[in-house]
């Protein structure tokens, strides 16, 4: 879930949304900025001139009692929160409603109720000494500080449905090109595993770019295709050609042995034969390797119950096994275990790496065949506790016709293990070769076969 | 028997109808696949040998030819390439059985005598028996010479497939398709192993071989 978050989050519609939805506030925010500062100074400007207008008032009165008489007239009908008028009269008396005081953070303004309490709020103030006594007019500033919540919920009411409209937006085109795109993976992963007559399937309501994209890649496989099937013709020919006279030896030296009667000639002949033999099991291990890797095997898959499977070839190596002092153990679930494949490339497969695991380990050595059924998983192993492949070299055995030096003396061609690799990726499935300490330990991870929906 | 032998290599074609006419058989050889079609058609054959790879007319086509036009002749189909896919072809064109060049006259030889006679043994018959050997099929049980011989299931099954085919020579591949349902050619002698435990057994005690090897091809059971 979290992945897929974080998948969608890193779409490029998504991306693209959250990047205009960035620009948009960003110039929102700038311009709302600007009037607020703009409306903010002219609101300003008017409370001084207010001020201004009102000191012009006071200075109309003829004297200093005059002027404690209109200060306490106009106060008592003000609202002290909106405009403090304030006169300290040249006798020390104090008029208006409230009363400016100062210390240590600066001035304040102060009540003349019993309390005494302090006017919260900022204030513009105007002090003036008039007949001898100092009149101050101070007016909030409060209208200044409501603007500021005003556009604020400007900010809000305006950017908010644009981030939510641009956002939804850009998840639903996200979600919409994320299929499209999960279509033009899936083919990829078809064609890159083999099945080269996978195409894009363009649906209506596709962007341009993706349909582009999914052209391309259908003339790709088209492509890729076309040459397979080209390969496969000349595989076809080549096998045909080299296989021909290939065959015209081998019946000749059966001719041949067939006429001479034991002594050194008859064991030239047979040598000779062997070899013939070998050159025919390479020839034959390349083509299938070949056709093995075009994945045309997959379209035959069918379920493959690997507990059977292993049980037979543990008993058509036993007496082999037997013979040579080795062990073959086999530890299988008693039910079946399906896995979608082909019973005969898989039979080869199992057959080559127990025929590996019994040629390269000395005569006491164990070979063991196991199953293991994970979740929707099956792991499995042959492992022998014999010499094992140094770990650098693990991944060298894999290459075709790659051999460890110290087998070039024994039997095989060098292919065996090309095989089981070609034969696993042809199952979708993981091969890994590691330490069994001592010997070898191959482990082949497939995918089990969901009952249910076959 | 009648047989058709259709391959355009001169001498592979050559020395398979010969090895097959020293066997006593009657044959004809024809080089190419209309030729073949002709007269795979016309004559009267009991097994048709026939090459993947023809001029004119090539092996499947001559097959699916042949077997629309409701012909039903046993064919053994030779092909270059040994993969599943190419022997699927040839099974589906009509083919009964396949030859991965190159092979041994052995082999060829073996085969061509399983299509023509099969079955032998009927699937009723419920004892087997070659020489004093016995196999009682319901009660699973063996008998030499009056003599009861203990066997594991699938030396059972391997006796029981030699039996059924009593007389004909059964190849390495035949076996291991045969009895163990794999069809791979092992690098390894698992086959051989197999049937010398079989023959420790129902051979050995009695110092008379039953089982025996066909040199380059297989083995058979007879008397």
């Amino acid at each position: 879930m979290k992945a897929r978050i974080a998948q969608l989050w890193r779409s490029m519609p998504v991306q693209l949304a959250m990047l205009l939805v960035l620009l948009f506030s960003s110039v929102s925010l700038i311009s709302l900025a600007a009037s607020y500062a703009v409306t903010q100074s002219s609101f300003e400007a008017a409370i001084r001139a207010d001020l201004a207008q009102d000191m012009v008032g006071f200075h109309a009165a003829p004297n200093a009692r005059a002027v404690a008489l209109l200060v306490e007239a106009e106060s008592r009908e003000t609202d002290p929160n909106r405009l403090i008028l304030s006169y300290l009269s040249p006798g020390g008396r104090l008029y208006g409603n409230g009363a400016i005081a100062r210390d240590d953070e600066g001035y304040h303004i102060l009540s003349l109720d019993s309390g005494r309490a302090q006017y919260s709020g900022q204030y513009h103030t105007l002090t003036a000494t008039l007949y001898g006594g100092l009149l101050t007019i101070a007016r909030s500033r409060a209208e200044i500080e409501a603007l500021a919540q005003v556009f604020l919920n400007i900010l809000w009411i305006s950017l908010l449905p644009t981030v939510l409209i641009a956002l939804s937006g850009g998840l639903y085109l996200a979600r919409r090109s994320k299929r499209h795109v999960e279509v033009i993976g899936s083919t990829l992963d078809n064609l890159t595993t083999g099945e080269l007559s996978a195409r894009v399937e363009v649906g209506a309501g596709w962007s341009d770019d993706l349909i582009r994209i999914g052209d391309k890649v259908n003339q790709m496989a088209l492509a890729q295709q076309a040459s397979t099937l080209a390969l496969r013709q000349v595989s076809s020919d080549i096998a045909h050609d080299l296989k021909t006279p290939i065959q015209r030896v081998s019946l000749h030296l059966e001719d041949l042995s067939g006429q001479i009667q034991g002594g050194d000639q008859a064991a030239l002949v047979t040598r000779a034969q062997e070899e013939l033999t070998g050159i025919a099991s390479v020839f034959e291990a390349l083509l299938q390797l070949a056709q093995v890797d075009t994945g045309s095997a997959r379209a035959r898959f069918a379920p493959v119950d690997l507990s059977a499977l292993c049980q037979t070839l543990a008993e058509v190596y036993e007496p082999l096994a037997t013979e040579k002092g080795q062990l073959i153990m086999v530890n299988v679930p008693a039910d079946r275990v399906d896995v979608m494949g082909d019973r005969t490339l898989m039979g080869q497969m199992m057959a080559n790496l127990i025929e590996n695991a019994l040629r390269h380990t000395p005569p006491d050595a164990r070979v063991t065949l196991s199953l293991a059924r994970q979740e929707n998983t099956v792991e499995l192993v042959v492992a022998d506790d014999g010499p094992g492949i140094p770990s650098d070299e693990r991944t060298k055995v894999l290459q075709r016709l790659y051999r460890l030096d110290r087998s070039r003396h024994t039997l095989g061609n060098g292919l065996g293990l090309s095989l089981v690799d070609a034969v696993v990726r042809l199952h979708g499935a993981h091969l890994v070769l590691e330490d069994n300490d001592p010997g070898l330990r191959v482990v082949i991870l497939l995918r089990l076969q969901d009952l249910k929906r076959a | 028997m009648k047989l058709l032998v259709v391959e355009d290599d001169a001498t592979t074609g050559t020395y398979i109808a010969r090895g097959l006419r020293e066997e006593g058989h009657s044959v004809d050889l024809m080089a190419e696949g209309q030729a073949g079609l002709i007269a795979a058609t016309s004559g009267a054959y009991d097994v048709l040998i026939v090459d993947r790879m023809l001029p004119q007319i090539d092996g499947l086509t001559l097959l699916r030819t042949l077997r629309g036009a409701g012909n039903l002749t046993p064919v053994l189909f030779l092909t270059a390439m040994g993969n599943v896919e190419d022997r699927i072809a040839g099974l589906n064109a009509g083919a009964d059985d396949y030859l991965v060049k190159p092979f041994a006259f052995g082999e060829l030889s073996a085969r061509v005598a399983a299509l023509a006679r099969r079955p032998q043994a009927l699937e009723q018959d419920t004892v087997l028996r070659v020489a004093d050997l016995e196999m009682h099929l319901i009660s699973r049980k063996v008998t030499r010479a009056d003599q009861a011989i203990e066997l594991l299931p699938r030396e059972f099954s391997l006796l029981e497939f030699l039996l059924r085919r009593k007389g004909r020579v059964q190849t390495r591949t035949m076996l291991l398709e045969g009895v163990w349902d794999l069809s791979f050619d092992p690098m390894t002698n698992v086959v051989e192993t197999h049937i010398s435990r079989l023959r420790a057994k129902v051979d050995r005690p009695f110092g008379c071989e039953l089982i025996q090897t066909v040199r380059g091809a297989g083995y058979r059971i007879d008397e």
